[in-house]
């Protein structure tokens, strides 16, 4: 056999060489079973095993589904399922909102509205990066409409960068950005914006633009929506906690604004959270059907209770305050309050549009709206045309200031080196003052001892007049008690 | 077996040792998910929020269209049913519609009842059917939602109507329809098509047939097909399509605020020239007429008018609730309803 004749029977290794001694026995020493073949049966009942645990544990843990299988080029069986990705199956008891959402994992559907927003979306960015809440579970919706500017690509620019961010914690939910033009009819500068005529017709649009953000981002899995202007300057990072907490329907902190010195250094900004009058509602009752009462405006006297008013900057900010409507630069609310119909009214709601007739929605439905009157958040001051006419004419007078300020100086340094240097002069008349006031000196000590005299002096003449006075009054009282006596 | 292949010291057992202490491991260390509840985490969402990081999506909505040629325009329709009971007839019906299946997307809400737990079981198993069916009948999508507030009364044809329930009925649907509508209406809706789940009959082309006449909210007439001494005839059934009345009006303006007004109940006499009489036999069936009222148990909208903020009132909104809101809404919002009265579309007859 050529079997023998490479190999000793005994496993030994055949060497063609047979020089070196062996001190192993060339005997036939017999095997069970051949090595090889008791090798490839283990490692097919280990392969066997192992199969069957993957399967197991595929079975216990779904989720190593998701992980294992597109690694291993199976990711067709998850794709394949229809039902997967089409049927969708939400009890919408999970999803009611709770005041702890952090801890059960509750998601936010996070609304910000933008029009030639540009400029501000650099500090909006700084204020996302900062959120405690956790940013996996806040599902960011924006709508961009009627935008001239770069609002849309810096914004996405600055949402690549969120989403790639090396830190985990950094990215959030899905994000969708809706582009929609609804034909503004308003210039959106700050003089436009806020005078009275232009109200109506811009809020109509305003809440028009927030409906179709809100309708076409709200998903069954939201708990919460956050509604939030870009251009709010501070606020704190925990603020959908803080606002969370109170578990209520519709809530919503109070709104100031700083303001250059000249102007007060503070401001309430925000008018649009209010309590409802008797005043404003027989108001209501005078205007016709399409009339949106605006808040802060002399032409409509409403003598309402203002939640910025009511502000104390020492004030415990857990106070809460009943109000009927809203203002929309930071409003937290239960999705079920928008799933049951509340939206932004961009008709006359009660005399009410956008925000201010959502809250009067709210209560309508008989949810709870409340304010937040001593937790501030801050918005941007952006200097009104006045203002700015101001700060221009205040800049004017500082720069006059400064050069009048400036000519003076220079006149007294070329008066001092137009004259001749006057020191010495100066030093023989200090000598002589010096001398003059030490005589002075003695001469106040002996003035200081009659002065001490002196209160005695001052009090004698007080003791004096009272009993000038007193006896004045008796002169009085003799008088009197001769008038008596006769 | 040989004893030497288990050996304490075999390097193979070693190993499997190895690989069930790293289960094991694996085990006590895999993070729970506590947040995800039993149903969603059937859902897509939910597995793309645990793996990756959020996704940044583009949307135009400038683009959507609603025009009088859905098909042709590839336009996303979104059918919304509430559910209260599941008919095979209304299944068998939604599936005849001619509309292109993967350009329908469904929306079902079911009541937290005894009742719509049946529903609920009968539809998943028709759902399932059709979505592992053939390609070209599954749907684009389908939502399925339990209702997160109670229903009130039980829903039997006799208490149904009673006029006293009649007012917090029709605020609970409100509800459900909203809820409903808010959470399934996309940035690709482009129609919205209510669909009650007692609408036995339809025509197949219905939706072509209600887009072609472009109107922001169109309502076709609801009929009721019922023997007559054994002869098949049809009745009027939905009363909520109407046009307003001078009378109406009179008798809202001296209603309280939270008071409504219903249709069909002789307590309150209305004279509302009502679009389910004006149909006429033989007539044309895209005849349209302009409503002050409509009714929800087949009604075509465009989306825009639900994205502008027309809702289901679930309160008394100038004196009418539900559909008939929804109408006056849209009307606020500048939309003007129209209806076909000679356009049928049949309500089961329990």
């Amino acid at each position: 056999m050529p079997r023998h004749s490479h190999a000793h029977s005994n496993g030994h290794a055949y060497s063609p060489s047979q020089n070196t001694f062996s001190i192993s026995p060339h005997r036939f020493q017999p095997r069970t079973r051949p090595a090889l073949r008791w090798r490839r049966q283990l490692i097919v009942k280990i392969a066997a095993i192992a199969f069957f645990a993957g399967v197991v544990l595929l079975l216990i843990f779904p989720s190593f589904r998701d992980l294992l299988l597109p690694t291993l080029g199976l990711g067709f069986i998850l794709t394949d399922d229809p039902t997967l990705s089409t049927v969708r199956h939400y009890d919408l008891n999970n999803y009611l909102g709770t005041a702890r959402g952090w801890e059960r994992g509750e998601r936010i559907l996070f609304c910000v509205p933008l029009r030639d927003a540009e400029a501000h979306l650099p500090m909006f960015f700084a204020h996302m990066r900062n959120f405690t809440y956790p940013h996996h579970l806040i599902d960011l919706a924006f709508l961009v409409s009627d935008s001239k500017d770069q609002t849309l690509p810096k914004l996405k620019e600055y949402l690549t960068d969120l989403q790639n961010d090396p830190d985990d914690r950094m990215p959030f939910g899905d994000i969708s950005l809706i582009e929609k033009d609804f034909g503004q009819k308003v210039k959106q500068d700050v003089e436009n914006r806020h005078g009275f005529a232009a109200q109506a017709p811009r809020r109509k649009t305003m809440a028009q633009a927030r409906n179709w953000l809100l309708s076409a981002s709200l998903r069954p899995h939201h708990s919460w929506v956050y509604w939030r202007d870009a251009d709010v300057e501070t606020a704190p990072p925990t603020i959908l906690e803080d606002l969370m907490r109170h578990n209520k329907d519709v809530i919503v902190p109070n709104v100031w604004r700083p303001l250059p010195d000249w102007l007060g250094g503070e401001q309430p900004y925000d008018l649009n959270s209010w309590q409802e009058s008797e005043t404003a509602l027989a108001l209501a009752d005078t205007l016709d059907e399409d009339a949106v009462i605006v808040e802060g405006y002399a032409e409509y006297a409403t003598w309402r209770p203002h939640l910025a008013y009511l502000r104390d900057p020492y004030g415990d900010p857990d106070v809460e305050m009943e109000i009927d409507g809203v203002g929309g630069v930071s409003i937290l609310a239960k999705a079920r309050v928008f799933r049951s119909g509340v939206h932004f009214p961009a008709f006359s709601f009660e005399k009410h549009a956008e925000t201010e007739g959502f809250g009067k929605m709210a209560k309508r439905m008989h949810f709870s709206v409340v304010g937040l009157p001593h937790y501030t958040i801050w918005h941007l001051y952006e200097p009104s045309a006045d203002d700015l006419k101001h700060m221009e004419r205040m800049e004017e007078e500082r720069k006059m200031k400064e050069a009048a300020e400036k000519a003076e100086k220079e006149k007294a340094a070329k008066l001092a080196n137009n004259f001749e240097n006057q020191n010495e002069q100066w030093q023989k008349d200090k000598e002589a003052v010096a001398a003059a006031a030490k005589e002075q000196e003695t001469k106040k000590d002996k003035i200081l001892v009659g002065g001490e005299a002196g209160p005695h002096a001052h009090a004698g003449e007080g003791e004096a007049a009272g009993a000038k006075k007193s006896h004045e009054n008796g002169i009085v009282d003799t008088a009197g008690n001769e008038v008596k006596k006769e | 077996m040989a004893p030497r292949a288990f050996r304490r010291t075999n390097p193979i057992t070693l190993l499997l040792g190895f690989v069930i202490f790293l289960c094991f491991v694996i085990f006590l260390f895999s993070p729970s998910h506590p947040t995800t509840s039993p149903v969603l985490s059937k859902s897509a969402t939910s597995v793309k929020s645990k793996i990756g990081r959020g996704q940044i999506t583009h949307y135009q909505l400038n683009n959507v269209t609603t025009t009088a040629d859905p098909e042709g325009n590839r336009e996303r329709v979104l059918l919304l049913t509430p559910l209260a009971r599941f008919y095979p007839e209304y299944w068998n019906n939604l599936l005849k519609l001619s509309y292109p299946h993967e350009l329908i997307e469904l929306g079902f809400i079911v009541p937290k009842t005894r009742e719509g737990n049946a529903a609920l079981a009968k539809l998943e198993a028709a759902v399932k059917k059709v979505q592992h069916g053939p390609k070209k009948n599954r749907f684009h999508g389908v939502t399925i939602m339990r209702q997160d507030f109670d229903t009130p009364t039980p829903q039997n044809e006799k208490d149904r109507h009673a006029l006293a329930a009649q007012k917090l009925r029709r605020a609970t649907m409100a509800r459900a329809r909203n809820s409903l509508l808010f959470t399934t209406i996309g940035t690709e809706t482009s129609w919205v098509l209510w669909l009650d789940s007692d609408i036995v009959e339809t025509p197949p082309t219905l939706i072509q047939d209600l887009a072609r006449h472009d109107k922001a909210v169109i309502v076709p007439n609801c009929y009721q097909r019922y023997q007559n001494n054994g002869k098949p005839e049809i009745r009027p059934y939905d009363f909520n399509s109407w046009h307003d009345s001078p009378r109406a009006l009179e008798m809202a303006s001296k209603m309280g605020k939270d008071d409504v007004i219903f249709e069909g109940y002789k307590e309150m006499a209305t004279y509302r020239a009502l679009m389910a009489y004006e149909r006429v036999d033989g007539g044309d069936p895209h005849s349209e007429t302009p409503l002050e009222g409509v009714g929800g148990t087949a009604l075509m909208v465009k989306a825009e008018v639900h994205r502008d903020g027309a809702m289901f009132p679930p309160f008394a909104f100038y004196n009418l609730i539900e559909t008939e809101g929804f109408a006056k809404m849209a009307r606020r919002l500048g939309y003007q309803p129209y209806g076909l009265p000679n356009y049928l579309v049949y309500h089961y007859n329990e």
